[in-house]
């Protein structure tokens, strides 16, 4: 139940913004929660990634006096990763393309980690 | 200047966040998240990118610690981490249903990086369950065709740590003088620790 209502989340919004390709809800230690990806894409794969990159975000924004982690931002030549809490138990990961607004994929992504924070 | 990087590794709940920190002269950094399968792995947190801690040498050389996360789903960290390294720690939990095959599983998985340098193994754990003797797991030395130092640890214990570090590195190169006398991780001789093969 909750999972599909997580699914209409990431739905919406890779439906919502053009510049959004791909999404993905995972918890804090790797495992997936629910996926929109390309099958290409090996969740597991990217349930790993995203929350090893955020669980080092967390300690780098600490350390280095940058406060508590907002998001992490990866910026290839072929477009964007993003990733950010979504409650403290959840990484909401989002794929944006290269030619993506970024502010308006922020609050776009706030947005939706919020409303998944609330199912999760 | 020398700064030698050394990486531990083994199977979930083994116990090397516990080891670096035992052997850290710094706070270790670690990234521990809460386990979702915390029932299964025994234990409430787990490692998701690395544990990092260093050994502050009397010469002012510094040896570097990576922990690298357990479970599979993290390998990548594993590629990632052993980058540069000089040896590798491997320790297993010898109260997990098959030690054995998870030390084979670790031993196939960084055979390259142990082929290019040298690695160490601890048996943690055998508090918990009785080690008879470490017979089988020599055996499987000897299938991998392997020599290397393979005794039981206790990973919160400084002076088993150390000894496994100095096991590694004495079988990188011979001719470290590592005092007799001293258990603690000051008694290394920096000097000696020449990374040969690099």
């Amino acid at each position: 139940m909750r999972i599909d209502m997580i699914d209409s989340v990431l739905s919406d919004l890779n439906g919502s913004s053009a510049d959004i390709e791909a999404s993905s809800v995972v918890s804090t230690d790797g495992l997936i929660i629910a996926a929109q990806l390309p099958s290409t894409m090996d969740e597991d794969r990217v349930g790993a990634m995203s929350a090893a990159m955020l669980s080092l975000g967390d300690r780098t924004a600490q350390e280095l006096g940058r406060g508590t982690l907002d998001q992490v931002l990866v910026k290839g030549d072929e477009g964007y990763v993003l990733m950010i809490h979504a409650g403290p138990d959840a990484v909401l990961t989002v794929l944006a393309k290269a030619s993506a607004r970024l502010g308006l994929v922020f609050l776009d992504v706030k947005r939706a980690a919020e409303s998944i924070a609330k199912l999760v | 200047m020398y700064h030698h990087k050394i990486i531990f590794t083994g199977p979930v709940g083994s116990g090397k966040t516990t080891a670096i920190e035992t052997l850290s002269d710094v706070p270790v950094v670690c990234t521990d998240q809460r386990a979702t399968d915390s029932d299964e792995i025994g234990k409430a947190k787990t490692t998701v990118a690395m544990d990092y801690g260093k050994i502050l040498l009397k010469s002012g050389e510094t040896i570097h610690l990576y922990g690298t996360p357990g479970q599979d789903r993290f390998d990548f960290m594993w590629d990632i981490l052993t980058e540069g390294g000089i040896g590798l720690i491997i320790l297993v939990d010898n109260s997990n249903t098959d030690p054995i095959d998870d030390l084979a599983h670790f031993l196939t998985a960084f055979s390259d990086f142990i082929g290019q340098t040298a690695t160490a193994i601890g048996v943690t754990h055998t508090d918990v369950t009785v080690l008879r003797n470490l017979h089988r797991y020599h055996q499987l030395l000897e299938r991998f065709k392997l020599r290397c130092p393979l005794f039981e640890v206790d990973a919160r214990d400084p002076r088993d740590m150390s000894r496994l570090m100095e096991a590694l590195l004495l079988s990188l190169d011979p001719g470290i003088r590592v005092p007799a006398s001293e258990a603690d991780h000051g008694a290394v001789s920096s000097q000696d620790v020449k990374p040969d093969r690099h």
